[in-house]
């Protein structure tokens, strides 16, 4: 009952993977990254919980005992080297908890897969994106390319979330090792897909890699994190497909972008 | 001379170990409801994408 109400009052659960109005809580993750994230926030908050309940409860009661009217007479206490050095030791040991799953998570966030599937790049411009498949071309053939563009406020189909769509998809495998190189051409932006737990910069002059494993099928959206500009905030849509419609969804979006 | 015979209020302090126990009870109850939550959370989570590799429930739209 307690939980009903709780999740009621503050925590709102994100029906889809994409930002929803008055949204308080994550996307619903589609990455184990994600969810690893998300366990490491609730581990936190247990702490943050805590020290909140204890904290709140010491400064009521200390209102409480010592109102001006009941004890008018403060107690001349100076100092108390017993609980002085608890309340230095107890916080300090609070900290490690939190630090092992912490450490644990970030390392494993950069752990490079070593032979994935896919590599796709991602390069950003201002103000749209582009993507590269070059798995399936020979050195000397240039490599599957398109752009994509965020569909303007006044354009947009009935269903299409505002400032979120874009008019062609990343088109990915589900339950498929894939590797993101993000570079930009001109100024610094940022792929972010929150649902994944993703966001890598890109940073002019470099190429940064992630690594992406999305567990479900469904079409995951995310906007650019680097500012950049009068339209910095396009979006970056992913659609993950089943591997058995890759194919045929990534060849048939070529041919309608040469066409 | 008639200072013994002034009455003046003392404060007769709350004790502070108690309040520490009970500040920090409460703060491990509300932590508690917390976690219970988070653990709900994960069981349906596991259950999901139980039954999406079962194949009993698709986030894949049917065809029309």
């Amino acid at each position: 009952m307690i939980e009903v109400f709780l999740e009621w009052r503050f925590l709102t659960i994100a029906p889809c993977d994409a930002a929803e109005p008055w949204q308080l809580g994550s996307q619903d993750a589609a990455t184990p990254i994600m969810q690893g994230i998300i366990d490491l926030h609730h581990d936190i908050f247990f702490f943050l919980i805590l020290i909140f309940v204890f904290v709140s409860r010491m400064l009521v009661r200390a209102l409480w005992h010592f109102h001006e009217q009941k004890n008018p007479i403060p107690q001349r206490i100076v100092h108390g080297t017993t609980i002085e050095i608890i309340r230095t030791i107890f916080p300090s040991i609070i900290p490690m908890f939190i630090a092992i799953p912490s450490f644990a998570l970030l390392y494993s966030m950069d752990e490079v897969v070593v032979d994935p599937a896919i590599t796709i790049k991602a390069i950003g411009h201002q103000w749209y994106r582009s993507y590269e498949y070059s798995d399936y071309n020979s050195s000397d053939e240039q490599s599957l390319t398109f752009d994509s563009y965020t569909i303007p406020e006044d354009d947009p189909e009935l269903g299409q979330s505002r400032l979120l769509e874009v008019d062609n998809r990343v088109v990915v495998p589900a339950k498929t090792h894939l590797r993101m190189i993000v570079t930009p051409a001109d100024v610094p932006h940022s792929w972010a897909v929150p649902s994944s737990g993703v966001k890598c910069d890109a940073v002019p002059g470099r190429s940064n890699q992630t690594s992406i494993l999305v567990q479900r099928e469904g079409v995951y959206y995310g906007q650019c994190s680097e500012i950049r500009g009068t339209n910095h905030a396009f979006t970056i849509v992913v659609e993950a497909v089943p591997l058995k419609d890759y194919g045929s969804r990534v060849s048939n979006q070529f041919i309608l972008q040469t066409n | 001379m008639a200072a013994h015979k002034i009455a003046h209020a003392t404060l007769k302090g709350p004790n502070v170990v108690k309040e520490i126990c009970i500040g920090i009870t409460l703060g491990i109850l509300a932590g508690s409801v917390w976690k219970m939550h988070h653990w709900n959370e994960q069981k349906k989570t596991r259950a999901f994408y139980d039954m999406l590799e079962k194949g009993e429930i698709s986030v894949i739209a049917a065809e029309e």
